[in-house]
This record gives C-alpha cells, structure tokens and sequence, in this order.
C-alpha cells in the first residue's frame, strides 16, 4: 500500500516534494533529495513534462525514484497520449509498483518549448479519472477486460483562486465523483483566500495537499513588473519584500516565506498535507522544513 | 461558413514560376465572403503577378474566372472545356474547391492560393472567428450554445482547465474562457444541471476523415450506393 495514502489515511500530515526530471538522461540531480529526505517525506512527486517542456518520461523517472528508497507520485497529463497511451502507460506504472497518481490535463502546448507539436486531450482529467477507475476494476475505457487488475491512488488537481471559482468548484464535484482520492493545488501564498476556499468546499472525504513554493528571482522580477499571470496570487508584502534583491537572496527569502506558510497550514490544519516545490533542489527543500520545523 | 486567407504573394508567385499561361479560378460564395478568394480577390492576385513578373521581364498571361462554387460539381462542370487552354490553374476556394476542382481539370497542375482556417463567422467585414471544429457530434445543447470542443483550446468536456485567469484562457489571454462563458450562460437559463453529468470520452471515429454523409432521400434513390 502507497505511504502517501497510509499517511494521509491515518489523518498525519502529508509532504509530498516536487523533483525536477531532465531535459536529458542525467538524473543524478534529479534523484538527490530522494537519498536526502526519504525518510522524512511520504512521496516525491515526478512531473510529466512540466509547463507543456519536455523532460523525462514520468514513469521512467518514478521508477529511479523508487530505485532509490522514495515512494514516487507520477504525474500523468492529457496533453500528450490518446486514451490509448494513457492507458497502456497506467498499465505500465502498476506492472513497476507506482500506485500514487496525479492526473491533470496539462498546459497548453504553445505555453511550451514545443509550440508546434500535436495537442492530444483525447480524455480530459476527469474522464482520465474515470478511465482509472474501470482499470483498477479490470476494464479499459472501451469496456474490453484486463488480464490482472492495477491498484492506483488517485489524486487530481484544484484551483483554490480560480476566478471565477465556481466552474472550478463543478469541475472538481466531478473529479470527486470519478474517484480523486486527494488533491494538489497550485502555490497557496495568500492563506485568507485559502481559508475562503476551504469554506466553499463540499463536504467529502478527499484529502487535500496544498501547493507550497520557493519564488526564484524570474518570478520575483515578474511580479514586481506588474507582469504576474498565474493562477494564484502573491502577496503585495511578500513582492516588495523580494523586489531588487540578488537571485540567491531572492531564494533565501522566498525560502522563508514558505517555510511560514508550511508550518502556518500545518499548525491551523487548513490542509491534509503540502505539495512542496523548490526547484528540485535538496538544500532548499531541507530548508524550508527545517523553517516549518518538520 | 468557411473562413480561409490568402497565402503570401511570394509563395504563389513560386509556385506559378514554370509557366507561362494561367487560370485564376475564384470562388463565389465563403471565400468570397470573408474576401480572400472571390472575383475582386481574383483580379488583385491576377494584378500583382502580371506587375511583379514584369518587373523581372517575364510575361505570363493569367486568365480570370469565378464561379458560384468550387464544392459543387453543378458550378465546376462548365469550367472543364474553359480550363483546357492553361498550363497551370491557381484555385481560390478553399481545400475542399481546391480538391473538387483538380478532380475534374485533372490534366494539369494545381495550386492553392489560399491557406484555408477554420468555420467560422463573419462579425463583420474582416473580422472572422471559429466556431466549429465539424466534429460530427454536436454538444451545443448541452453546453449553453458554445462549443466546448472549438472554443476551448484543449476541447475538454467536463469543465474549465486549472488555467483560467479572470474568466480568459490560458492559451490565449485576449479570448474568454469557454467553461467561464458556458458556466455562465447555464446558470442564465438556470439549467446549470446540464454539465453536472460527466460527459463521456469523445467518439473521434465519428470523425474519421475523410467523412461522407449519405442523405436518406440519396439513399432511396440510389440504393445502390449504401
């Protein structure tokens, strides 16, 4: 069984890191907060070419991660396989031992680094859902039978700020109804919005994993231009906090800040656990729990 | 209707390059409409080729016809006898005249001037947008008069992607987010509960190309041919 659903199972608080797989083959970088924080993590999650860029194969990286001593989450986006690929890949993460999901439709390709390639969404996330579902209860999605049955945990994604939220809101009634076991959402810097959004939530037992980041001098530069465009928001204290300062300074404060928000959503229990983004990088993750006291 | 705009000048121009007599073929009706391929659009092209091949001393004699439309064989039979005398025909219409009319001048060789884009509508003079992506099976019932499949980007079914920024898309942040618009115009109508269902995967055989639709009268008539 899947730590992460243990974990969040037995009501603990769940962290989940975020890695960074390569634009390449070299994947020493990518697996060095595994060695370093395995045993303080419920999973490391590997993203499935983040930002519509390509990297490494999700499946492939979750199995390294596996390889060495962390439980990986893999995420797995619309954008890039007919419902024939998804499933054969689903197929394929069970036969390695990946049970943890994370299903998303996936920004659009010219957001990316390859703005002419095909979009597929043959499925949208929530009928991706849907198509776990029937797998785990030995289907695929055009009803013929499997020959052994995958288990999976899993999860999607929810935009706390999304505007407007109530789309957002149907959207993920019907995530919950296709079987999303918890939710990721994006960066949450705002926790007034946060708690807002918590409020509108439905009732149900969905565990929810709230989004933390480290700014980095490009996003601190955008923001204090005026030119911020993401779906969630940043703080006008935390701009002018970061605003003209060097990148690793930049890095510094943005490591503090989310190491207050970490403890903050921890401590108010406004979330089941946190998705934890750094770059990828060890030293900033053990810092920010180390400023969350984890 | 369908919407299409002219390829660049230089392209068509290199594609006419080889020879020495031409024929123009416009088209009456959509390409028309959204002025890139009817008889003014004809007589411009036919102008510029004559003006930028003079200017190199080169002389190509260029022959001008439109007709009502190039998808209907009832308006391209006529052209056959006409387009016998040419080397090479420019065809205006859209990929679909383009095709038809090369089915019947078989002799000689083809070309596109325009690029064609998308149906759409016509806002007013030369201002068109996509409508309809021809999916062969039609949601607008279901999802307020907007097409979930051509106005959003990722076509998704179920509801809006995680990336919509004060009611725009991510794709494109001039252009509204279709689940934004559908959401609002349902809960308008007060028949929100129309997209509460999970719409299934989308049939794509239904539009596996290329597509024939036999009308059922065809089909009484010329049984034959089910």
């Amino acid at each position: 069984m899947s730590k992460l659903r243990e974990t969040l199972a037995a009501g603990a608080f769940a962290v989940v890191v975020e890695l960074k797989p390569p634009k390449g083959t070299a994947v020493t970088e990518m697996l060095a907060p595994v060695s370093a924080l395995k045993d303080r993590v419920a999973a490391f999650a590997v993203p499935d070419n983040e930002h519509a860029r390509m990297r490494l194969a999700p499946v492939a990286a979750a199995r390294l991660v596996q390889d060495a001593g962390g439980e990986p989450l893999v995420h797995l986006t619309c954008r890039d396989r007919n419902r024939l690929a998804l499933e054969s890949d689903l197929l394929g993460a069970a036969v390695l031992g990946l049970e943890n999901l994370l299903l998303v439709s996936g920004d659009y390709v010219t957001l990316g680094d390859h703005p002419q390639a095909k979009p597929v969404y043959d499925a949208d996330s929530v009928q991706l859902l849907q198509i776990v579902q029937g797998l785990m209860a030995g289907q695929d999605s055009a009803g013929h039978p499997l020959n052994g049955n995958p288990g999976f945990f899993p999860g999607a994604v929810v935009i706390p700020e999304a505007d407007p939220l109530a789309p957002q809101l149907l959207k993920f009634e019907k995530k919950v109804t296709a079987g999303a076991q918890f939710f990721v959402t994006p960066p949450v810097f705002d926790l007034e919005k946060f708690r807002l959004f918590r409020e509108q939530l439905p009732l149900n037992p969905v565990k929810l994993l709230a989004g933390i980041k480290v700014l980095g001098a490009e996003e601190a530069a955008l923001a204090a231009a005026g030119q911020w465009r993401q779906v969630y928001s940043l703080p006008p204290d935390l701009v002018g906090e970061l605003a003209g300062k060097e990148p690793e300074e930049v890095l510094m404060l943005g490591v503090a800040a989310a190491g207050r928000l970490l403890k903050q959503i921890k401590e108010e229990k406004l979330a089941d656990g946190v998705y934890l983004k750094a770059k990828g990088r060890t030293d900033l993750l053990m810092k920010v729990m180390e400023e969350a006291g984890l | 209707m369908i919407i299409a705009e002219r390829k660049p000048f230089a392209e068509i121009k290199a594609m006419v390059a080889p020879y020495k007599k031409i024929l123009i073929v416009g088209c009456g009706t959509c390409v028309a409409v959204c002025l890139a391929g009817g008889e003014k659009e004809v007589g411009l092209l036919a102008s510029q080729l004559k003006l930028a091949l003079g200017l190199e001393d080169k002389r190509l004699e260029i022959g001008e016809i439109t007709v009502e439309r190039q998808c209907d064989l009832e308006f391209l039979r006529p052209l056959c006898d006409f387009t016998a005398d040419y080397e090479a025909i420019v065809s205006m219409a859209c990929g679909a005249g383009v095709q038809f009319l090369k089915q019947l001048c078989y002799l000689q060789p083809i070309f596109p001037g325009l690029n064609t884009s998308f149906i759409g509508v016509n806002n007013e003079a030369g201002f068109y947008t996509e409508r309809c992506r021809a999916c062969n099976n039609c949601y607008l019932g279901v999802t307020g008069g907007i097409c979930p499949v051509t106005m959003c980007p990722k076509g998704l079914l179920n509801g809006p992607c995680g990336g919509t920024i004060q009611g725009h898309c991510e794709v494109d942040p001039e252009k509204e987010c279709a689940w934004s618009k559908i959401y609002h115009r349902l809960e308008l109508e007060g028949s929100l509960d129309k997209i509460r269902e999970i719409l299934p995967l989308h049939p794509h055989d239904r539009g596996t190309s290329p597509g024939t639709v036999i009308h059922p009268a065809f089909k009484r008539r010329y049984g034959a041919h089910e």
